[in-house]
């Protein structure tokens, strides 16, 4: 048996999975002030109905890196970044306790300016005086070369042991050094709480006699281990998204180019799936207004839900707030719910009731009822529309740095839309109309989200740079470094096999290696370095992953 | 504020030949410095994503011999669609300004290609300069050449066009590829001071080119109030390329970008990939898109290593003025070259590829117009890299032609019909954007 908790914003939904079919759900508010305890009652109500049978894995998705971001309330994290000679100091406004210090490394991994020993001692001695206890470190090309920082790393243990420290080098081997930068921070920043709280849930965990295997759900829509978990807790942000995303695929067939329209009360997310396959964020998650190194998916939100109510000030509004339930439902005004409901015919809840509030607006607004519904079911549809296809525009146009990727130029080929969430019956198949292809929808979909939660597997990406003439590579994340054994000869398929073992072993570290067979590159670039006018090695970069997916006991829903 | 528009692509793929400075290599450590500087990400900048050329938009500048699809691969029309991607993003008012970072490069190309001259096949400034005058009506244009080779390609496209300001400076053509670019090199008669070249002595620090642009280029700008400015931005005049032996740096380049503010700039040569070009890069992009340059610099850079000379000093201050002389008088010159020449101004002219060692030899006809810059017919001959021998008939009308040029230009092109000398004629109607190329012997004509 599966159990998948998904805690969300409002809600948090949790379902009991088991050979196919979903035995259970939970819907409860979600209490922002104590996640733990929400989590805790959703998974006690779900226990009995597993009748004492053995749950083999627990999945849970949270809000609490999020929330810890949007707040500010984490750690008090000093940073201290080396950006070398580039763009001006005041372009990095990650955070408020931020110290630049000198040290430059170069692409090729050249130390060009060492450490200034006493600017560096100097900051230190700042840190520690102002009470901080923890520092992240950040230099420029330091994924191609981590002396500057192991130095700092290293001053800092010997000279002020009880201050903990994070390098950006083992955050990311990709280049971008604000993202690597703002990613080191935010990790070193949420690690103490959320280390406190994945503690809180083992025990909980312990506690109720399960010995199932706890994974954290991140934003990439894979799992983690809650081990795992406290080395990178960010990349737990965004992961409701991600959880209705997965669901919506778990639910739909694979190999389809699909829009996840995830409809809620007053927000819809919209994700793309392209060829089974979820649309990153092509920048990486974004906290605020900084970008990061964290893998997430593409989700464009828009203002617009089922609970949104209609008003009329000489035309007539889909406003992007809710004034509380449909009128089929209870409500006292009209909203986008009741407006399908009448214009199709739908039957949902009390269709009596929207018929009465919408007659009510029509009045007002001097028009037959059948027009009121004509005009909102239009104003939907139309903004659901352009935003899917804005996102489809902003794929295709990607920046491109090889010939064939322009020659081949890519265009978004929609099959299907899948509905998600409680209005989704409503609206979608009316979009997916629109926009002349099949829409889908699942008994299931109003808790896909927790699904998706209960049934993907871990993920886990790497990346390789090798640089021949130079003798070096580095493997990310992690911060690995080495030297080469034969540096002269080697080309792309060696290369590829060291990424490839180098998977092994992180997913062997993780407790993964069954997934390790389904790995894929991502990313083989490769490129002969001339120097005067003779080849004198080359660089390749390398990318392995095993992509979101489900666990191999996931064979679908039945029905 | 507007953001800066960034193209920026590399052709990772493409390459002259292994080893040859136009190869994958060239914007790698480029794109690690932007990459990692993460100054793509910054609001101040859009990044753009390239496009192909159509064909037409190649054939509305260039006669390529035998067809355009005979003398460029997909990568050239990638390189210079990416040029016209960043001048609607101008025009259509999404950007404040754009710079294009793209290859291969195009400079050296003139209006007939028989092949590759200076790893250039097509000129990508020119042909954005044909499609923006096409689409969007811009008749004025000034073009700075800040590469370190004289911009030949882009002078004789442009020799005898008045509305086209056509400055280079670069290193002397008696010490460098591909040998021209001198003082005397002033445009054809009806055009006469709007080609204007500035060769300087090896070793030229960012103190002699800065004095240029703000006591020559800018004042002549102030005057020539073109409707755009461009920056053919060649990066070769760096202190560490290795095909030249100037002694400018990142920050002089950004300066020299700062104040120019050209509209739009369209990368074209350097060579020095790892200790100029990541630098040069981002310099522009930071001084195009107004961020703060101070605390940019080369790592091996030194300040007090380059000193101008006095004696250069001197050198540039005299040539200044003389150019500024040869620019200010430029309307009495022409008025003399209108009297004194007959209908037709005609002249020889021997053309040679380097890369492709292909001999080109041209006669040229001019009409002399007394309303507009006159249009052009152009004899060509040569053996191409393939064996085949081709003698062509060209006859460019310019976007800017006047009624009466237009239409004894198009009589020209159904003359040459009839006569048949030739094994293609090529009509090139700017003003009608109407091309076409009549295969003679088998007389067919294709209209594009
Ligand atoms: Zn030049
Ligand atoms: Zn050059
Ligand atoms: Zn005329």
């Amino acid at each position: 048996m599966l159990i998948g908790i998904d805690v969300g914003g409002t809600y948090t939904d949790g379902v009991l999975f088991k050979q196919g079919a979903i035995i259970a759900t939970v819907k409860k508010p979600t209490d922002d002030m104590n996640l733990k305890s929400t989590l805790l009652e959703v998974l006690d109500e779900l226990l009995p109905s597993a009748e004492g049978q053995k749950i083999e894995r627990i999945v849970f998705s949270t809000t609490l890196v999020t929330n810890l971001l949007a707040t500010g309330q984490g750690e008090r994290t000093a940073l201290i970044m080396l950006p070398g000679h580039g763009l001006p100091h005041d372009a990095y406004d990650i955070c408020p306790d931020i110290f630049f210090a000198r040290g430059t490394v170069d692409f090729r991994g050249n130390v060009i300016e060492k450490l200034d020993q006493k600017e560096i001692d100097d900051i230190l001695a700042r840190i520690a005086a102002a009470g901080i206890k923890r520092v992240a470190v950040a230099a420029k090309f330091a994924n191609r070369n981590d002396i500057l920082e192991r130095e700092i790393q290293s001053k800092l243990a010997a000279s002020y042991p009880d201050i903990s420290v994070s390098i950006s080098s083992e955050i990311s081997n990709k280049l971008n050094f604000p993202r690597r930068a703002a990613t080191t921070y935010f990790t070193a920043m949420t690690v103490k709480e959320w280390m406190q709280f994945a503690a809180e849930i083992d025990q909980a965990i312990t506690e109720r006699g399960l010995d199932s295997e706890l994974h954290i759900l991140k934003a990439d829509g894979g799992t983690f281990s809650l081990d795992t978990s406290s080395r990178r807790p960010c990349e737990t942000v965004f992961s409701g998204p991600a959880a209705s995303t997965m669901g919506g695929l778990a639910l739909s067939q694979p190999h389809l180019n699909s829009v996840v329209l995830d409809i809620g009360g007053t927000t819809s997310d919209i994700a793309l799936i392209i060829d089974g396959a979820p649309l990153y964020a092509s920048k990486g998650a974004r906290l605020g207004k900084q970008y990061t190194h964290i893998n997430a998916f593409a989700v464009n939100s828009v203002a617009l839900g089922g609970d949104s109510c209609l008003d009329y000030d000489g035309e007539i509004k889909v406003q992007n707030f809710r004034r509380g339930a449909a009128a089929c439902f209870g409500g006292d005004y009209p909203t986008v719910t009741d407006a399908f409901n009448c214009k199709m015919d739908l039957g949902i809840g009390n269709a009596g009731q929207s018929a009465e509030k919408l007659q009510q607006l029509a009045s007002k607004a001097g028009m037959k009822s059948s027009e009121l519904c004509r005009q909102v079911v239009n104003i939907v549809i139309e903004r659901l529309v352009s935003s899917i296809e804005a996102m489809f525009r902003e794929w295709e146009n990607e920046p491109a740095y090889k010939v064939w990727e322009v020659v081949n130029r890519r265009k978004f080929k929609l099959d299907q839309i899948i509905g998600i969430g409680a209005a989704a019956t409503a609206i979608v198949p009316q979009v997916a109309a629109r926009m002349e292809v099949d829409s889908f929808l699942h008994d299931y979909s109003p808790v896909a989200n927790a699904l998706g939660a209960a049934v993907v597997r871990p993920t886990l990406a790497v990346e390789l740079h090798v640089d021949t003439p130079n003798n070096f590579f580095s493997v990310g994340p992690g911060g690995i470094r080495g030297s080469l054994n034969d540096r002269g000869g080697m080309q792309l398929g060696e290369a590829k096999n060291m990424a490839r073992q180098y998977l092994l072993d992180m997913c062997r570290e993780q407790g993964m290696e069954s997934y390790a067979s389904e790995s894929s590159f991502y990313m083989e670039e490769q490129f002969n370095i001339i120097s005067g006018w003779s080849r004198s090695g080359k660089i390749f970069d390398v990318g392995i992953q095993i992509a979101p997916g489900f666990i191999s006991e996931y064979k679908g829903v039945s029905s | 504020m507007k953001p800066t528009g960034i193209l920026f692509f590399p052709a990772f793929d493409w390459a002259i030949s292994p080893t040859h400075p136009e190869r994958e290599e060239r914007l790698l450590y480029t794109r690690d410095q932007i990459f990692e500087e993460g100054i793509m990400d910054l609001p101040q900048i859009k990044e753009y994503h390239p496009r192909l050329a159509e064909i037409r938009d190649v054939a509305r500048l260039h006669f390529c011999i035998p067809s355009v699809e005979a003398q460029i691969i997909e990568a050239h029309l990638v390189s210079a669609g990416s040029a016209l991607v960043m001048a609607d993003a101008f025009m259509q008012g999404e950007i404040k300004n754009a710079f294009a970072i793209i290859r291969p490069p195009g400079h050296h190309a003139m209006t007939v290609s028989h092949g590759n001259r200076g790893f250039c096949n097509i000129n990508n400034e020119a042909i954005m300069i044909e499609y923006l005058r096409q689409k969007y009506g811009i008749k004025r244009v000034a073009i700075v050449d800040t590469d370190v080779h004289h911009g030949d390609g882009t002078q004789e496209i442009y020799w005898h066009d008045p509305d086209v300001l056509f400055i280079s400076f670069h290193q002397d053509g008696r010490t460098l590829y591909p040998g021209s670019g001198f003082v005397e090199e002033l445009g054809g008669p009806l055009a006469h001071g709007t080609t204007i070249n500035l060769p300087l002595a090896p070793k030229t620090t960012d103190a002699g080119i800065l004095y240029a642009i703000d006591e020559l280029i800018l004042p002549m700008l102030e005057d020539f109030k073109p409707d755009i400015v461009i920056n053919s931005a060649g990066q070769d005049n760096h202190y560490s390329d290795p095909l030249a032996n100037m002694a400018f740096s990142a920050r002089g380049y950004a300066e020299l970008n700062s104040r120019l503010a050209p509209d739009i700039a369209v990368l074209e040569g350097g060579y020095s990939v790892e200790t100029a070009l990541p630098y040069v890069n981002m310099g522009l992009i930071m001084a195009m898109a107004g961020i703060d340059y101070s605390n940019l610099r080369e790592p091996d850079y030194n300040p007090s290593r380059f000193k101008e000379s006095p004696r250069n000093m001197e050198y540039i201050k005299k040539m200044v003025a003389q150019q500024w002389n040869a620019y200010k008088n430029r309307e009495e010159t022409i008025a003399d070259n209108r009297k004194k020449s007959g209908n037709f101004v005609n002249y020889n002219k021997s053309i040679f590829y380097d890369t492709e060692y292909i001999y080109e030899d041209q006669i040229n006809h001019l009409r002399i117009c007394q309303n507009c810059g006159g249009f052009r017919m152009i004899e060509s001959r040569a053996h191409q890299r393939t064996g085949e021998h081709f003698h062509v008939f060209c006859i460019s009308i310019p976007a800017n032609a006047c009624q009466q040029c237009q239409e004894e230009g198009r009589a020209a092109y159904q003359d040459m019909i009839k006569k048949r000398p030739f094994d293609l004629l090529y009509l090139q109607d700017r003003v009608k954007d109407d091309l076409r190329i009549y295969k003679v012997h088998k007389d067919t004509e294709t209209v594009l």
